[in-house]
């Protein structure tokens, strides 16, 4: 998640504070009989909206759930000087506060026609109860980046401008903080991500197998086992690096070749690779470690319980805007269905969590058009595409 | 002149031009040859892909034609195409590839973080891409049309279709290769056929050229004027040219980018040392040919006229064959940088199909406009797309690269009213609305006073709009300028 | 493996994450925090490189503006000839090389200074 703008957020946040704040003191200070180093009414007022507003703050932080909305409601409430404050969903009532709970299941007919156009709305409650003070609501939209995420009502016994505006004012408020919870969820995901992806990718089993190939050419082939130590050294420098999420096309087929030099190292001769490479696209920024999953995936796929050769093409091409990279090996393949499970996340931790990673990470960093593309079949090998934009704003090499 | 040896030689040309992009990929067999592979395009490569796209009709038949008829002034064009690097060098060259940017509209949305200004970019991409096609399209219909006798559109959509196959079938998948290969082809193309001819010229007894300005048409009736909007148009525009900027990608870092300007600098000014000789021995040898936009075809036909023979007749293929492949290698490559626009910005829905669906739209409104608008001389035409990149692109690469009170609204008022009022002006020109007088003179040289517009109005609509100055401003400038040996993970830097 | 009994293949893709896209203008802060490098430094940085280039340009502008002039006064075609149809070039090579060197050696300077590296 972006630190520019999450810094743009912190910023801002007390910058809009300190903003009421002065306003708060120059009104007071219109009236000059009554400034006093205690404070105006105004003042009192202000400081009392900041310190209910400052309280509300932090449950929201954790993003829209029954458990955040059912806390920040009633400092919501208090805010609004409302009878009645109800927080949804897209799909459901997550917290009402104060009087008249009887209306919440009225509640999502009402926000409907809002959730679908995002503008905020206004209606009749319809209460049949002629004591219920609940007369009117006003519903306003809580969006995050556009999407509106659930809503915010407020009831009032008629109708009022006022609460419309505060209504409004308020949810935009509750936006801000919901924006802020998403900023700090993505945050944790992408490291997440990351760390699981280094997990993924340099497996005990592979320091072991690769460090023991090396110990076998000490004695036979010193001068081989020196590059393989130093290739060794290299591939596990480039996939522990710290700095950036993003990585050079160029760079990560470096790293893959020193991953297939030391494959090859146990595995010799029964697997053999083809690459193509448009140079144009070796310049392309791509987020870290995203290749090398999909590579070491064929190899495991093609050396799986076949004593025949195994073959394993990768190309790179240019597609105008755009890089097209394939993996495709002639290999075991794998059951359409259970890769559809491992792709939802259901496939459980044995295998195929490098997959799943990379198409994690694609998505989260292109959007849903760029996840992997794969084609395979018991027995048929398997075929994994990657398209790479050349340019995305964010995403830089180096 | 023999047809035949024309026909094979343009199908040689269109043929190596396919297989070169379908199969002109780095293939290792073994992990020890990966490596090399897999490495980044060295300078000089890159240097010979980006000039054997820049060389293109106007330069390759253009630019003899023009001095056959109007004389050493229009020795110009030459000059101002190969000043352009050197401007694009000094100001834009390597900031521009550090910012990662592929495409012109990358970058302003990269730098000015505005999904607007993005837009107004990608519109006048498409544009300015446009406008550069039609000339070479012409180009190609006129050459056939002399050659072969061909109907005059068979060249045009000869040339598109072959660009449109090359893509869609998939092909193209390494251009820079085939853009390599197009240059020397070029270059030989023109340089063989001239040897013969000076030898010709010198068995004559080298009879003296005859340069009397008085008799030379001009074309202009301000030739002062046309001079200057000339060189201001060439040498700020060819920085902004969709598919120059797009082959500076290729080159792995700031600093070779500059290397490889310098490379194109040398290799243009050498094809550029050839033109004039054919025009110089064209007015010895062709006097007859002093006929309108026919005069393109000097290049083509002097083989025939002052060698003859079977040997004329090779030649004379050898240089049809190149001027196909000045008319593919830029229009192939204008057609892919305007589809990458395209499928970035204007169709819905992304992906490899829409890339070549894409393809099919960039070229085909060119072809259609090349099949209405007839009659200008291929250089002129060609000079009018540098306008509109002169007047709103180096506005932009200029101040977004130097400036750091840049802001969305005033780049946006600077491509506007620069780019615009420059579109403006040769759309007028085009339809023949004025035809004499200082109106014309300015409407079909619009660059001095576009060029100053769109800095202005670029200037000062970001002073009015301090508060609108993009928030990433100060790392954008640390990205575009920071030498490569400061950057951690760069390539040539410390890891 | 024969065509006939070559399994057959399908494609797979994982479904719509629906996850948003990282924000477009992300690593712009990131790389102000990674080079550490202060405003300043860069700042100077920029001066000197486009001393250089302004140098080049006004050079190139002069000489480019008064051309057509001294042409015009000359009236004489073979010094056009001579100097837009040969000697253009190479001065024009030479100038972008000498800008180059130039660049480069600023660049140079700058990582030294601010690694703080005495001279090699």
């Amino acid at each position: 998640m972006t630190g520019a703008a999450l810094a743009v957020l912190i910023v801002l946040g007390p910058l809009l504070l300190a903003g009421g704040y002065v306003l708060g003191r120059r009104t007071g200070r219109g009236r000059p009989d009554r400034t006093s180093d205690v404070g105006t009414p105004v003042e009192h007022a202000t400081f009392e909206t900041l310190h209910t507003a400052s309280l509300a703050a932090p449950p929201l932080r954790a993003g829209l759930t029954e458990e955040s909305a059912g806390k920040a409601a009633r400092r919501l409430r208090s805010l609004l000087g409302t009878d009645a404050l109800c927080l949804t969903d897209r799909d459901r009532v997550l917290a009402w506060d104060g009087l008249g709970e009887h209306h919440g299941k009225h509640v999502m007919d009402h926000v409907q026609t809002l959730l679908a156009s995002g503008r905020g709305t206004a209606f009749p409650s319809g209460c049949r109860d002629l004591d219920c003070p609940l007369r009117w609501g006003v519903a306003a939209p809580l969006t995050v980046d556009h999407r509106v995420l659930g809503t915010l009502v407020a009831y009032a016994p008629r109708e009022s401008a006022v609460l419309a505006r505060a209504a409004g004012e308020v949810a935009r408020w509750v936006s801000v903080q919901l924006e802020l919870a998403e900023l700090d969820r993505s945050r944790t995901q992408l490291i997440e991500a990351e760390i699981k992806a280094l997990r993924a990718q340099i497996s005990p089993h592979f320091i072991f197998n690769s460090l023991a190939a090396i110990a076998s050419f000490v004695r036979t082939d010193p001068g081989r086992a020196r590059e393989l130590l130093l290739e060794f050294a290299d591939f596990t420098r480039y996939s522990f690096r710290r700095h950036g999420d993003f990585t050079t096309l160029a760079d990560e087929l470096h790293s893959i070749d020193q991953y297939l030099a030391l494959v090859r190292a146990r595995f010799g001769d029964r697997l053999s690779v083809t690459l193509q490479v448009a140079p144009e696209v070796l310049p392309v920024a791509m987020p870290f470690l995203c290749l090398q999953p999909l590579v070491e995936n064929a190899v495991k796929h093609g050396l799986e319980g076949k004593i025949t050769m195994s073959h394993i093409t990768i190309s790179a091409l240019d597609a105008g805007s755009e890089a097209e990279v394939v993996i495709e090996d002639d290999g075991v393949g794998m059951d359409p269905e259970r890769l559809r499970r491992i792709l939802r996340g259901e496939g459980g931790l044995s295998t195929g969590i490098g997959l799943l990673n990379v198409d994690e990470r694609l998505r989260q960093v292109y959007g849903d058009d760029y996840g992997l593309v794969i084609e395979t079949g018991v027995g048929a090998g398997m075929r994994i595409a990657v398209r790479i934009p050349k340019y995305r704003a964010g995403v830089h090499g180096t | 002149m023999s047809q035949s040896y024309t026909v094979t030689a343009v199908a040689v040309v269109v043929v190596a031009t396919v297989l070169v992009g379908g199969f002109g990929l780095r293939i290792s067999r073994t992990t020890s040859d990966f490596y090399v592979a897999s490495r980044t395009v060295r300078p000089g490569l890159n240097a010979a892909a980006i000039s054997g796209e820049y060389l293109s009709a106007a330069s390759f038949l253009g630019i003899a034609g023009l001095l056959l008829l109007h004389g050493p002034d229009m020795l110009w064009y030459p000059v101002g195409y190969t000043a352009g690097y050197l401007v694009l060098l000094i100001f834009v060259a390597a900031p521009l590839r550090r910012s990662g940017a592929y495409t012109l509209p990358d970058f302003a949305e990269g730098r000015l973080e505005s999904r607007p200004a993005r837009r107004v970019v990608s519109a006048l991409v498409v544009g300015a891409g446009w406008l550069y096609l039609v000339p070479q399209l012409q180009g190609a219909g006129l050459t056939l049309e002399i050659l072969t006798g061909a109907p005059n559109w068979f060249g045009a959509v000869l040339v598109a279709l072959v660009v449109v196959v090359a893509v869609a079938a998939g092909g193209m998948r390494s251009i820079t290769f085939v853009q390599a290969f197009q240059y020397w082809l070029k270059l030989t193309a023109l340089l063989v056929p001239a040897i013969f001819l000076l030898l010709a010229w010198q068995g004559d007894g080298r009879p003296p050229i005859d340069f009397d300005l008085t008799e030379m048409s001009s074309r202009a009736d301000h030739p002062m004027y046309a001079t200057y909007g000339l060189i201001v148009s060439t040498f700020l525009g060819t920085m902004g040219l969709p598919h120059v900027v797009v082959r500076f990608y290729t080159s792995p870092n700031g600093r070779a980018a500059r290397r490889t300007t310098v490379g194109v600098l040398a290799l243009i000014g050498g094809f550029y040392l050839l033109p004039p000789v054919y025009g110089a021995l064209g007015r010895l040898y062709a006097p007859a040919l002093d006929l309108g936009t026919d005069a393109d075809a000097a290049v083509l036909l002097l083989p025939d006229l002052v060698i003859g023979g079977t040997a004329g007749d090779l030649l004379g293929a050898l240089v049809a064959g190149g001027a196909f492949a000045a008319f593919l290698s830029t229009a192939s490559g204008l057609t892919m940088a305007v589809a990458g626009v395209l499928t970035q910005d204007v169709l819905p829905s992304r992906g490899v199909r829409h890339f070549r669906l894409a393809t099919l739209l960039a070229i085909l409104v060119p072809l259609g406009g090349s099949l209405l608008v007839s009659g200008m001389p291929v250089a002129d035409a060609v000079v009018m797309a540098f306008a509109v990149s002169a007047s709103s692109f180096c506005p932009l690469l200029v101040l977004g690269i130097w400036w750091r009170r840049l802001t969305p609204p005033g780049a946006i008022a600077g491509l506007l009213l620069g780019g615009g009022s420059a579109l403006v002006a040769i759309v007028i020109t085009v339809s023949g609305a004025v035809r004499s007088g200082w109106p014309h003179a300015l409407l079909a040289w619009p660059a001095v006073w576009s060029v100053p517009v769109g800095f202005l109005a670029m200037i000062l609509v970001s002073l009015a709009t301090r508060s609108r100055i993009p928030s990433g401003t100060k790392a954008a400038m640390t990205r575009f300028h920071l030498p490569e040996a400061l950057v951690p993970g760069a390539r040539g830097g410390p890891r | 493996m024969t065509a006939e009994s070559a399994p057959k293949r399908e494609v797979v893709t994982g479904e719509p994450r629906r996850v948003r896209p990282l924000p477009r203008y992300r690593a712009q802060a990131e790389i102000d925090e990674q080079t550490a490098l202060g405003d300043a430094y860069v700042r100077s940085l920029m001066r000197g490189q486009l001393r250089a280039g302004l140098t080049a340009f006004a050079l190139l502008a002069t000489v480019v503006g008064t051309l057509p002039l001294a042409f015009a006064a000359l009236e004489d075609p073979t010094v056009v000839w001579v100097v837009l149809g040969v000697a253009a070039y190479p001065l024009l090579t030479l100038l972008a090389w000498w800008y180059v060197r130039r660049v480069e050696r600023n660049e140079r300077d700058f990582a030294r200074l601010v690694k703080g590296r005495p001279l090699p």
